[in-house]
């Protein structure tokens, strides 16, 4: 008798996820981005390489991980942290360091150094600025309705 | 606030800086000559001239090693002089001649330690340099082993009395090093790329280590000769790059 009630309200907990959800929403902003791309010495892009990021406060465990695109760049976003980030790329046997100090009101990046790669980097860090207005605020959120549904 | 506060604030502040400052640990530094050259050039890792080379010695003599904190961190691509905010003099590596072949579990010859102020050494400065005394005087390489290619074998002895000045940015490798905190210990490495001195097979003919590598066929009659180095970086921190002059 007992199953016979519980197994419903289950049922009906389990579908009252996101399968109960009527719309979805994308917050939508700008921010500043630091934004690399390796290369070789001989000027042949690093594809694929393995990209560490490293945090002011924990420079010897990386913060982030990933991988360089098919053009040699990686883009990240630091968090609130200010100091020095480090960024390391390396593949096969080749590696380099590239840095940037991100200030302490969370927004000013600039590139303090860069190249030190064994056989690579005409250059390793820029500055980028993936950052599309930003007028007023650091962060502005926009929200966006979904279309009602048919 | 009262003027006996501030002068006690001012004394508490400059006590702290002061204990901060001594803030010490040790730094251990180690050589490194890698697989190539504990294992030797062994196939598909070839000379870029397809020998296999096995090295019974590889003798550096080093001197004037120190370890730097830099700020900015020294970039060895451009080159130049590091902005050293705080520097570890190896006193002991004073003309320190090790064999690349004799090392320890992890591969490493242990150089020296010293004690070092707490901080990140993102920089080393080394030279190679000739040994004033010992079987190899005169020299400040000397590469000792045996080369086979199409089942025929030689003996060489390839010695090079250049001295090679570097300055090496940060070490790159599995993990960073350098970071020394007050009462704890971090290690340093000089690595030793021979590949930048013989070239890979495995490797395409347009890298420009291959370009540049001496590669093996000039000394394929064995026995022993002098080598020129000029142009070629042997010397990294891991994989990271050290700006290179040769005297």
């Amino acid at each position: 008798m007992l199953s016979a009630i519980v197994k419903p309200l289950i049922a009906a907990l389990l579908l009252a996820g996101p399968a109960a959800a009527h719309g979805a929403f994308v917050d939508m902003g700008t921010t500043e981005a630091v934004a690399i791309q390796a290369r070789y010495d001989t000027g042949a892009l690093m594809a694929g390489a393995q990209v560490s990021v490293f945090a002011p406060d924990n420079p010897a465990q990386p913060w982030l991980t990933g991988m360089t695109d098919a053009d040699g760049r990686f883009v990240f976003v630091p968090d609130d942290r200010a100091g020095q980030w480090a960024v390391q790329v390396r593949q096969a046997g080749h590696g380099a360091m590239g840095y940037v100090t991100v200030g302490a009101d969370g927004a000013a990046i600039t590139v303090t150094a860069s190249r030190t790669g064994l056989s690579w980097a005409q250059r390793l860090l820029m500055a980028a600025s993936v950052v599309w207005g930003c007028i007023g605020t650091a962060l502005y959120f926009r929200r966006l309705r979904p279309a009602e549904p048919a | 606030m009262s003027l006996p506060s501030a002068c006690l604030y001012t004394l508490a502040a400059a006590l702290t800086i002061g204990t901060a400052a001594a803030a010490e640990g040790s730094l251990h530094l180690f050589a490194n000559g890698e697989a190539l050259a504990r294992e030797g050039f062994v196939a598909p890792e070839l000379t870029r001239d397809g020998w296999e080379l096995r090295f019974d010695h590889v003798f550096v003599t080093l001197a004037g090693v120190s370890a730097l904190q830099t700020d900015p961190p020294y970039d060895a691509h451009a080159g130049g002089k590091p902005r050293a905010t705080d520097t570890v003099v190896f006193d002991a590596i004073d003309q320190m001649t090790i064999d690349l072949t004799d090392t320890d579990a992890q591969g490493r010859v242990m150089l020296a330690t010293a004690p070092a102020p707490a901080g990140h050494y993102n920089a080393v400065v080394w030279s190679v340099v000739p040994a004033q005394s010992g079987d190899w005087a005169g020299q400040s390489m000397v590469l000792v082993g045996t080369a086979t290619r199409d089942g025929a074998s030689v003996d060489f002895t390839l010695t090079s009395d250049a001295t090679h000045d570097y300055t090496c940015g940060e070490y790159v490798g599995d993990a960073r090093k350098g970071f020394v905190a007050a009462g704890s210990d971090a290690a340093l490495e000089l690595t030793f790329h021979l590949d930048h001195l013989f070239g890979r097979l495995d490797k395409e003919d347009a890298d420009p280590m291959n370009i540049h590598a001496l590669g093996f066929d000039a000394f394929a009659a064995g026995g022993t000769h002098q080598i020129t180095l000029t142009g070629l970086h042997i010397g990294h921190v891991g994989e990271g790059h050290c700006a290179v002059s040769h005297r």
